[in-house]
């Protein structure tokens, strides 16, 4: 199955990639496998977040800027609250970007 | 009677406005010519408040806040500009999206600005008998309770669409300029007054 690259740039994605950047330059890693363990990460992450995760989160703040194109709609949101069943957070300025999974499994 | 002028606490000019009441317009939908064919997909990617789904429609739908606008921008260079409450407003907020067009190198011109529709509304604050107006006003007259709760009045001078409901309440459509619909509405209010149902 296809999947997304979007969680490479999140901090645990960053830090992967980091590292087996770092074990490839090494030469502790061949690059063929890192490339692999990044495609299965994007899988991984997928999957995760389908069937492990069961909070919602709430966002709600003023629409700045919104996008769609090729099937991605990105969102600039200022004051912004993020809200699930712990409690709640402001942040100034959020950037969300999403993408429709249904695309993929066509 | 009672002075509506809706919006504005200006007294009302009764000798256009006999009635006492002016329509507020509602929405005006205009197109103009950027006259330069257009990359949709690079203007999606760098405006903002534009979305593109070319499987869906074949514009770039583009909104502005100032005056609160729609644009719909075909690769033609052909674009309409809808939601605008008055006619200057929506030629501001065309100029507006045309200059968006500019600034992403397309060299868009503004030829051929044309009001489309203007869409008013009011309220008479009666109730009105629509079955008694379809059937004295037969030929201008569609009432299809079933289908749709609002009378459907094709006016020929003006020629004009008046949705008529039995609150009161009044929709205008098909002007090109407001005063068609300021006439229409004149032109209908003493029918209106002579349908008025009496309050049980």
């Amino acid at each position: 199955m296809a999947t997304f690259e979007l969680y490479r740039r999140s901090t645990i994605g960053m830090c992967l990639t980091e590292t087996l950047d770092d074990m490839v330059s090494t030469g502790t890693l061949n690059p063929e496998v890192a490339i692999q363990v990044l495609v299965q990460f994007d899988r991984s992450m997928t999957e995760a977040l389908e069937t492990q995760v069961k909070s919602k989160v709430t966002i709600k703040g003023h629409l700045h800027t919104y996008r769609f194109c090729d099937n991605v709609w990105t969102f600039i949101l200022q004051d912004a609250t993020f809200k699930n069943e712990e409690g709640h957070e402001q942040v100034g300025k959020v950037k969300i970007v999403a993408c429709d999974s249904k695309l993929l499994t066509q | 009677m009672t002075n509506q002028g809706e919006g504005s606490s200006q007294p009302v000019d009764l000798r256009q406005h006999p009635s006492g009441i002016v329509p507020t317009l509602q929405n005006i939908v205009s197109t103009v010519n950027l006259d330069c064919k257009l990359d949709l997909k690079s203007i999606a990617l760098q405006a903002r408040n534009a979305e593109y789904n070319p499987k869906r429609f074949a514009a770039v739908i583009m909104r502005i806040r100032e005056p609160k606008t729609t644009a719909l921008i075909f690769a033609s260079g052909k674009m309409v500009c809808t939601g605008a409450k008055s006619e200057h407003q929506s030629k501001l907020a065309a100029r507006k999206y045309a200059r968006i067009i500019q600034k992403l190198n397309f060299p868009a011109k503004f030829k051929d600005f044309k009001i489309q529709n203007i869409v008013g509304s009011c309220d008479v604050k009666f109730p009105i008998r629509l079955e008694g107006l379809a059937y004295a006003h037969g030929p201008f007259s569609s009432y299809e309770p079933e289908l749709f709760p609002g009378l459907i009045y094709r006016m020929k001078q003006p020629k004009i669409v008046l949705l008529i409901f039995v609150s009161g309440k009044i929709v205008l459509t098909g002007a090109k300029v407001r005063d068609e619909t300021y006439q229409a509405f004149e032109n209908i209010y003493p029918v209106l007054t002579e349908f008025r149902k009496s309050s049980q």
